[in-house]
């Protein structure tokens, strides 16, 4: 049995029998990775709070057998607990907590996604990520996750994506009018939404306007929901909350 | 060859939370060679259970009254119209009430919001608090939901909601536990203590 330490943030916890929980990490050298907690639901001691989800920690695992892991102990790195003070902050945080969690698998590093996620969470501690900035992380995520989406140009031909552009996720992005009639299922996208989705990849970081947001909001989750087969569930948090 | 009945007892048994198969039949053994006013006392308790305990129809805590109406928390005229407390489950309002200090109203939500679990507004008993809170003069809401990511999603939501309306709106302190020992408190409690801490 392997004993190690791991740097993680806290993807989600689940609760499991009476006492235990089923924590879900995205480490900094292994990727995600699932843990099984004995005990943390009712030790006030060697968990407490730490396992709440978004918490940057440094972990200290035994290697079970098969693919499962023991937690032992935990050291807290960063709680972000200003992001609790916030709504939209905290449903920002949630939802790329579950965004990662559902676009990575086992035992697959991602230290750059680690880093990714990490300086978001920082971003939002500070209250510093606004909507737009929400917009950009989950692109970045889709790229290191090995989703990029295209935006502009055509994701098929490489031309100018025109005047009447569509968006197709099985293609991998927006095409050009004359590519889009070759699919069998496409949505039309405002050319304008797609070249600012474009910039936000090319690393712009200027706050989209409200109704380009939830147009891109709408690509996005079409886009994700597509790839991962099925929508996410904090999307709907955040709709019926009211918050991008 | 073991009776149907014992079977079907054991099956049922194990159906319970935290119970497994061995208890179950350790639990049926002992139900059979005990006095038989002991099951039958407790048939009768469960279905007593079933048919009479309802959610209050203000405040959703549990009551054995008619149907339709209010619990004693509810009817109970030496409480303070002016406060209400809005809590995640049944057993939280009975932690409160345990300690005597709070004499005002509750309001039970049945849940908390969870967007990691899809739980979002509609799911919870927000709507009737908030038709609850139009009908009467509360001066003050206090948002009692667990200091976990649930359960500040669930009190961020409320003040949203509530502050508009003119209330006070007030959420349970977060800290280090009376009595407790600084050397022994867990990281993420002490550091939340230090965020939080208050003039003297």
């Amino acid at each position: 049995m392997e004993r190690f330490v791991e740097e993680g943030l806290v993807l989600s916890a689940v609760e499991y029998g009476e006492a235990d929980k089923i924590v879900t990490f995205l480490t900094k050298g292994r990727g995600r990775l699932s843990a099984f907690a004995a005990g943390a639901r009712k030790s006030k001691r060697r968990f407490a709070g730490a396992l709440e989800p978004g918490t940057h920690l440094k972990a200290q695992l035994v290697e079970r057998r098969g693919d499962t892991y023991r937690l032992d102990k935990v050291d807290v790195v960063q709680s972000f607990f200003h992001v609790r003070d916030d709504l939209a902050l905290l449903a920002r945080s949630l939802y790329c907590l579950e965004l990662v969690r559902e676009l990575t698998r086992d035992a697959e590093p991602h230290p750059e996604l680690f880093e990714a996620l990490r300086a978001y969470l920082v971003l939002l501690d500070a209250k510093k990520a606004g909507p737009t900035s929400l917009l950009a992380f989950e692109l970045q995520a889709l790229s290191m996750a090995g989703f990029r989406p295209r935006f502009f140009p055509c994701a098929s031909c490489g031309q100018d994506i025109g005047d009447a552009p569509r968006f197709d996720p099985d293609a991998g992005g927006v095409l050009c009018q004359g590519c889009a009639l070759r699919v069998a299922a496409s949505v039309p996208v405002a050319a304008g939404v797609a070249k600012s989705l474009a910039a936000l990849q090319a690393g712009l970081r200027t706050p989209l306007e409200s109704d380009v947001r939830a147009r891109a909001r709408e690509l996005l989750n079409l886009f994700i929901a597509h790839h991962l087969g099925r929508r996410l569930k904090s999307v709907d948090f955040m709709v019926q909350v009211g918050v991008d | 060859m073991t009776p149907d009945a014992l079977n079907r007892l054991v099956a049922q048994l194990a159906k319970l939370p935290g119970i497994g198969e061995k208890t179950a039949q350790r639990l049926a053994f002992h139900l059979l060679r005990a006095p038989p006013e002991l099951a039958r006392g407790l048939a009768q308790s469960l279905t007593e259970v079933v048919d009479r305990v309802r959610l209050c129809s203000r405040c959703f805590s549990l009551t054995e009254g008619e149907a339709g109406a209010p619990c004693g928390f509810c009817t109970d005229t030496r409480r303070d119209d002016r406060v209400l407390c809005v809590v995640e489950g049944i057993a939280d309002e009975l932690a409160l009430e345990r300690t005597r200090e709070f004499r005002g109203r509750y309001h039970v939500l049945h849940g908390a919001l969870s967007p990691l679990e899809g739980i979002g507004p509609d799911q919870l008993r927000i709507r009737e608090l908030l038709v609850r809170l139009q009908g009467q003069a509360f001066e003050e809401v206090i948002v009692a939901t667990n200091p976990d990511v649930e359960g500040e999603a669930t009190a961020l939501y409320l003040t949203r909601l509530l502050k508009p309306m003119g209330l006070k709106v007030t959420r349970l302190a977060q800290g280090l536990p009376m009595g407790g020992d600084l050397e022994y408190a867990d990281q993420a409690t002490l550091a939340r203590a230090l965020s939080a801490r208050r003039d003297l």
